[in-house]
């Protein structure tokens, strides 16, 4: 585990995303569909903190997110998966701060989140569509790598700064 | 003196008196054709005078204010004979709630009310905005309600069209047109059609518009489906009426 969790208005900053995903601005959506805002602060806050801190943080705010909408898929154990994967990244390799790396990585991210939804709506009966879903998936996919290198380049900046040296 | 009234007249008196027998003739006229020529010419000449289009707005105001009252008669009396026939749920009630989040689009299509428990709203509620049914309450907190879209993908409700007096399912897409399943071969449903709340429905408001046909398929199996297009406008609603029991 990395120190930035220690940092109490550090946390506090993960509070934006369920308040974003009910605020939801219309400015900030392609075709209707908002980005993934979860996955906008996870990844920096996983590439600084590290693999433990992210899967825990992935945990918590897809615990959050599930009680905020309808049904019973849930986004806890990708967000899992993703904290702790962009932890280990953030941890072996050369810190990553190149906007394409961040929006390659936000990317990936929301086609894993957004497949593995898709397959549970799909398996509850939930998508009868699936053309819909496909349609979501590239949406959000691509607002969120597109707002990604913004986002997540400030809260990275702000965070490294935060943790000191780099470890 | 007698004699002088029965005396007949010459032919060049008759002839001498042509203007007015031009009189008679136009006069004559004027009847057998129901005042034409005098109705015409008033025409013409009123035309200046005639009521503009103020006055017919007034008419039309007149007209919605009386198919207003009778609509509103109509209900009463259709409520009534609904509870004698127990198709009402008792002691229903409508809070207005207004719409704090939504997303009607994306995996979920839902809206979150800043109304719950404590005003009487309970999941199964149904949800209604200027233009007929949005959709139900899934889940309730002491504050707040979470409504499940028409369009989300696990929103199914029965409907009615009420031309060919048909039921269907209102199956949810995920997309902004939600689908009809009708369960007959032969539906008679053509695109326009309006559909609406079931009136036999015991969950939801009878007779609520929820949209029109938009397109239909007569080929798909087991039955014809349809997309409808909602009445609703479930992105520019900001309060929402909430029909609780």
């Amino acid at each position: 585990m990395g120190v930035l969790h220690r940092q109490r208005w550090c946390g506090a900053t993960g509070l934006a995303v369920p308040l974003l995903s009910l605020a939801s601005p219309a400015f900030l959506k392609i075709a209707g569909v908002a980005p993934s805002w979860a996955v906008l602060w996870l990844l920096p806050w996983a590439l600084v903190d590290g693999p433990g801190s992210g899967a825990v943080a992935g945990a918590a705010l897809g615990m959050v997110l599930d009680g905020l909408h309808v049904g019973d898929a849930s986004q806890v154990p990708v967000l899992t998966l993703l904290g702790w994967w962009w932890g280990r990244i953030g941890r072996r390799g050369v810190p990553i701060e190149r906007s394409f790396s961040l929006g390659l990585l936000a990317l990936l991210g929301t086609v894993l989140l957004g497949l593995s939804v898709m397959l549970q709506l799909y398996w509850q009966g939930a998508l009868p569509l699936p053309l819909a879903g496909w349609h979501t998936l590239a949406a959000q996919s691509l607002i969120t790598a597109l707002l990604a290198p913004l986002v997540c380049s400030l809260l990275l900046l702000r965070w490294r700064e935060v943790v000191g040296p780099r470890r | 003196m007698t004699g002088r009234w029965f005396r007949v007249p010459t032919l060049h008196k008759i002839a001498a008196a042509w203007p007015w027998w031009l009189l008679v003739a136009a006069l004559l006229g004027v009847r057998l054709s129901n005042g034409a020529f005098v109705v015409d010419a008033y025409a013409l000449l009123s035309r200046p005078f005639w009521p503009g289009s103020a006055q017919s707005e007034w008419l039309r105001s007149g007209q919605r204010l009386a198919d207003q009252a009778r609509l509103s008669e109509l209900e009463r009396d259709n409520q009534r004979l609904r509870q004698l026939l127990q198709l009402d749920r008792a002691g229903q009630a409508m809070v207005s709630a207004p719409v704090i989040a939504r997303e009607p689009a994306g995996w979920w299509h839902q809206l979150e009310l800043g109304k719950g428990s404590l005003d009487g709203v309970a999941a199964g509620d149904p949800v209604l905005a200027p233009g007929g049914l949005l959709g139900r309450v899934a889940s309730v907190t002491p504050t707040t309600a979470r409504v499940l879209l028409l369009t989300d993908g696990s929103s199914r409700i029965g409907v009615w069209v009420g031309r060919t007096q048909q039921h269907a399912l209102l199956q949810g897409l995920g997309t902004p047109r939600p689908r009809l399943v009708f369960l007959e071969k032969d539906p008679g449903v053509r695109p326009g059609d309006v559909v609406t709340t079931s009136p036999a429905s015991t969950l939801l408001p009878p007779n609520l518009t929820i949209g029109v046909v938009q397109s239909l398929n007569e080929q798909a199996v087991p039955a014809p489906e349809g997309l409808v297009q909602l009445s609703a406008p479930v992105d520019a609603v900001d309060w929402v009426q909430v029909v609780t029991r």
